[in-house]
């Protein structure tokens, strides 16, 4: 585009040539038409009120129609108050066997589960780990966000891999799921909240729907993933013998997906331990709402000394699945293996019983460490030191305040200050610039669905933080993901730091910015940017690397500099891993602005936030629908299309 | 080859019954060979008329029982997609196919895999492992799943990996073998159902060159002890030369030429055809046969004997051996004799046309061929550089340059499935 713009001689046919040039005159071809009109009927700079629709009426019908038919509706009864209480059964079952194996039974058993899965260090690590939230005292939270993930993840992996298994089997499935399985990874964790609430009420049962709805979605895809992306010579030697179709599945195609399942596991679990403490917010208990009601008072202690285990649950989870899911320990050990698990599992209820014996289940108060006051006075110390008026680069909240007043308000007032046609007309150009037109006009249509709910204002405000998240990141991402990428000892300090940093739930990234810069927008901002900085390093450093090497050094042969092999053949050789750690990024930053309205980040996820608080489901409900849109928008607009890369390619 | 197990060509029903196949991909390809406009067009113009490909045009040919059938063809001649119609894992679009006598396209699912199951097993180019079983288990799985007990298959598993040559690897997984051992392991899965027939996909294309001639020479050795049905694909011509009895050569899904190795390289059906033979070391696959002359009496009397399917090489090396022609003798009888020139004459190419006595099948095709034109491309072609000016310049220096030639031959490994020395016979 750039040198279209630089070479005005060209002609005009020539200019239609270029793919991009064409896409943008039809777009502009459109707009002349149907601008002046919508101007001449709704001049205003905000989405007009004539084209709104308001759904807060029919919104709050439907949800005091179901708090007052709750008990009494048939579907409620027979159905939903069926899963409720099974759900309420299953979690209680769980808590209170992990409370009766006592704090001694519990550790030597995940150690020994993580011993025989893992290997030895990764028992170690686990049996750390447990201890050290009991040493916090948080063992009770822990086992309840434990006995809540459980029966979660059970519940994921079943209708994951059932899901999975359909769509892996028959193609018309997988066409129709497939779109709204990729449509669910991309929400943020919110938008799942409050339809699960308008049903449920607040409390556990919500709470674990809520993450076996976003925690299941993974499992499905890998599995399908898994059983389409069988060695087809291997399925076709299989059919040779005479297998049947029964035969040919059990056989073959699930035992050749066994990674993809077992990485399908893997994600589960991991996300649904993220929901399971974002789900605090709609009455999950456990180490989520610990965190969730110390950020309320700004108690940054408190916060972190719940926030510490959910790092190293999530930490050695991740690491013991991951492990079982690449193959073992040991690659002899598949025989021995077995004949050690009833010795591990029996040296687990000797400890236990050993525990119970000596009345010592739960965890004794004496041994537990309160970090929350040493850690507020740190941050105490923080506030009054590193606040403000540091000399020469003054200080946190300084830094806080003026992004807020130079980048944010701009960005947000100057968003709003546009014309609505014309904020979709950027959507639209964007979107069919990236990808086809079937994403521009979902992203278009999802736009213009946020105005139609009547939440322009607030959902542009997210959107500025967004855009202000996400140019952050990219900068700082892509530069560190360059260096990952050029230098092997960058790569290799980075890695153990990128590998923590995935797999920590979304909620923890607010804990240290709260600390080091209070509350508001700005550090909703921060929080998104650490929470997508990871991945975007990772695809970057990642796509840099698997530049071909053959064209890499034709480069080095002609004698380019180490600049130009960058900017003229990494760079645009890993264009596609570019636009993916876009995507990506923008996915991760909205997720977490998002989860930002808890820490003053104001505009959809305060909304969100407000809804369940007040019990004011409709606000709740229009500002997650808002949020779907902006999520399906923002994804839509930066996903790049296999069609559009096969041709770059 | 037909050495070890003569073809009662006649006598026993074929194995495979091949007729009019056509297997067509695209859009609504059952017209195509329906179509007697669409049958005739050329690939491309059926790909620009109907969007549709032929893989398989209007083939036709006999597996008879025994004999080690080999369809050959470059890389999208069709013959992967012809194999795999044999058993249906790709459907056919029009034709017939019948295994001893019974249709198999009219096979309903049960029957089908009865037929995939017990009669006829596949041994693929990328051998199809299952890497999450022991060598043991992948050797057993044709047999778990017509359903035989653990016991009894792993027994039988366990003869059939010796009998491959892989005792000591049972517990291993495919992924710790090399790619000979792997397809060593995907044999005998093959072998241990039992199977009438066995079908070859390019088996051996992905190994190194050494472990592919062991391969052959592993393919070779069962044949020759068990005798069985083979249909052998391969893109390889010597590999088809030294294991087929039969070859059918494949091009742009049709078969140009279905012959003996014999008839293929001395009287090739077509320019293609001859493109393709003319790098072979003719005197390796012709045999005395075609270099033979009427006896006189006293050549009948004496002389080295070499055997009627003693290849030219071999007669070359008794030639050379004795000094004088060499007799071609079935049993007591004496067929005839062969001298240098006749020998010269196949080495160069030139022979077919001359000898009314020709021992192959399609007399009249090779006479067709040597025409005068087309010797001279073959001459020129088949004798390399210093041999062609020893057929130039004749009968003078011929006895010189056999010898030379004899003395080359005489190092390299003969075929490995090679009729018992000349003077033994």
């Amino acid at each position: 585009m750039a040198t279209i713009t630089a070479t005005p001689a060209r002609t005009l046919p020539a200019l239609l040539r270029n793919r991009a040039a064409a896409k943008l005159a039809a777009l502009a071809l459109v707009a002349l038409v149907l601008v002046p009109l919508a101007h001449a009927r709704w001049a205003s700079g905000t989405w007009p009120d004539a084209l709104t629709v308001d759904l807060s009426g029919p919104l709050t019908d439907t949800s005091d129609w179901i708090i007052d038919n709750r008990d009494s509706h048939p579907l409620f009864l027979y159905f939903f108050g069926h899963v409720s209480n099974a759900v309420v059964l299953c979690v209680r079952a769980v808590y209170l066997a992990l409370l009766a194996a006592g704090w001694a039974g519990v550790t030597a058993l995940c150690a020994f589960v993580a011993w025989r899965a893992a290997g030895v260090r990764l028992a170690l690590g686990t049996a750390a780990a447990f201890l050290a939230c009991g040493l916090l005292g948080m063992w009770v939270p822990t086992m309840q966000t434990l006995a809540l993930m459980a029966v979660a993840v059970l519940a994921s992996v079943a209708v994951g891999a059932l899901l999975g298994l359909a769509a892996g089997l028959s193609d018309r499935l997988d066409r129709m799921l497939r779109p709204v399985l990729d449509t669910m990874q991309v929400l943020p964790a919110f938008a799942y909240l409050l339809p699960v609430v308008l049903v449920f009420g607040i409390g556990v049962p919500a709470a674990v729907l809520a993450t076996v709805v976003y925690a299941a979605p993974p499992m499905a895809r890998l599995t399908a993933l898994g059983l389409r992306g069988a060695d087809r010579g291997v399925l076709e030697a299989v059919e040779s013998l005479g297998a049947t179709s029964r035969q040919r599945l059990l056989t073959a195609r699930i035992p050749l997906a066994r990674k993809e399942l077992l990485l399908g596991v893997n994600q589960t679990i991991m996300m649904a331990l993220s929901m399971a403490v974002i789900a605090s917010v709609i009455g999950a208990g456990g180490l989520g709402d610990r965190v969730y009601q110390a950020l309320a008072s700004v108690d940054v202690g408190a916060a972190l000394a719940a926030g510490i285990p959910i790092v190293l649950l999530a930490v050695v989870l991740d690491r013991v699945t991951g492990a079982a899911g690449s193959g073992a320990p040991g690659a002899g050990a598949a025989s021995t293996g077995r004949r050690a698990w009833p010795f591990a599992l029996g040296a687990a209820v000797a400890v236990a019983v050993a525990g119970r014996l000596t009345g010592r289940t739960d965890w004794p108060d004496a041994w537990t460490v309160n970090i929350a006051e040493p850690v507020n006075r740190a941050v105490d110390w923080m506030t009054g030191h590193l606040y403000t008026g540091v000399p020469v680069i003054g200080g946190t909240a300084d830094w806080a305040g003026r992004f807020t007043t130079w980048v944010l308000d701009p960005l947000r007032d100057g968003l709003q200050w546009l014309p609505w046609w014309s904020v979709l007309l950027v959507v639209a150009a964007l979107a069919w610039l990236i990808g086809t037109w079937r994403t521009t006009l979902t992203a278009v249509l999802a736009m213009a669905a946020i105005g139609v709910l009547g939440v322009w204002e607030p959902s542009l405000d997210t959107l500025s933080q967004v855009l202000a998240a996400v140019a952050v990141t990219l900068v700082l991402g892509v530069a560190t993901g360059v260096a990952a990428a050029r230098s092997d000892r960058v790569e290799r300090l980075l890695r153990p730091v990128l590998d923590v940093c995935q797999t920590m739930p979304q909620f923890v990234y607010l804990i240290p910015v709260v600390a080091l810069a209070g509350v508001g927008r700005a550090p909703a901002v921060a929080a998104a940017v650490v929470y997508a900085l990871p991945a975007v390093v990772r695809i970057t450093a990642q796509g840099l690397r698997q530049v071909d090497p053959a064209a890499l050094e034709s480069a080095r042969s002609l004698g380019a500099t180490s600049g130009q092999q960058l900017r003229q053949v990494q760079l645009p050789l890993a264009r596609r891993s570019l636009l993916l750690a876009v995507n990506q990024g923008v996915v991760l930053v909205l997720a977490v602005v998002i989860i930002g309205g808890l820490v003053g980040g104001g505009a959809l996820g305060y909304d969100v936030v407000f809804g369940l608080a007040q019990g004011d489901l409709a606000t709740g409900l229009v500002a997650g629908a808002a949020i779907v849109c902006l999520g399906l928008m923002l994804d839509r607009v930066t996903q790049p299309t296999d069609r559009r890369t096969a041709k770059g390619a | 080859m037909s050495t070890a197990h003569p073809t009662p060509e006649t006598l026993t029903p074929p194995v495979f019954s091949v007729d009019g196949l056509w297997k067509v991909f695209g859009p609504k390809a059952d017209r195509v060979p329906a179509d007697p406009e669409l049958t005739a067009l050329a690939p491309a113009e059926l790909r620009a008329r109907t969007g549709c490909t032929a893989a398989v045009r209007d083939v036709s040919f006999d597996v008879r029982k025994g004999e080690v059938f080999v369809v050959m063809g470059l890389s999208g001649s069709g013959k992967s997609t012809l194999v795999r119609c044999l058993t249906r894992l790709i459907e056919p679009t029009a034709g017939t196919i019948a295994i001893d006598g019974e249709d198999v396209r009219a096979m309903d699912k049960a029957r089908l895999r009865e037929l995939r199951r017990h009669r006829a097993a596949m041994v693929f180019q990328h051998f199809g492992l299952l890497p999450h079983r022991t060598v043991l288990d992948n050797v057993a799985y044709g047999l778990e799943i017509q359903g035989m007990g653990r016991a009894e298959r792993r027994a039988k598993a366990a003869e059939v990996v010796a009998k491959v040559g892989l005792e000591g690897m049972e517990q291993r997984r495919p992924g710790q073998l090399s790619g000979g051992q792997q397809q060593r392991v995907g044999l005998a899965r093959a072998l241990a159902v039992d199977p009438e027939v066995l079908l070859f996909d390019e088996p051996f294309s992905a190994l190194d060159p050494l472990i592919r001639r062991d391969m052959q020479e592993e393919v070779v050795r069962l044949h020759r002890e068990e005798g069985r049905t083979m249909v052998f694909i391969t893109h390889d011509l010597s590999e088809a030369l030294k294991l087929g009895d039969r070859i059918a050569l494949m091009r742009d899904g049709r078969i140009v030429q279905l012959g003996t190795p014999e008839e293929i390289v001395g009287s090739p059906a077509d320019d293609y055809v001859r493109e393709f033979v003319r790098d072979v070391p003719r005197e390796q696959v012709m045999t005395v046969r075609a270099a033979m002359r009427a006896a006189s009496v006293e050549e009948a009397g004496s002389g080295p004997a070499v055997s009627p399917r003693a290849t030219v090489a071999e007669a070359i090396e008794a030639v050379a051996r004795s000094g004088g022609p060499a007799r071609v003798m079935d049993g007591p009888r004496c067929l005839g004799v062969v001298d240098h020139e006749g020998l010269l004459d196949v080495v160069a190419g030139v022979a077919p046309a001359r000898r009314d006595e020709v021992a192959a099948g399609d007399g009249d095709d090779a006479r067709a061929d040597a025409v005068p034109g087309a010797g001279e491309d073959v001459r020129a072609d088949a004798t390399a550089g210093g041999r062609a000016d020893g057929v130039g310049d004749g009968r003078v220096t011929g006895a010189a340059r056999v010898d030379a030639v004899a003395s080359r031959r005489r190092g390299p490994a003969k075929r490995p499935d090679a009729s018992p020395h000349p003077e033994a016979v």
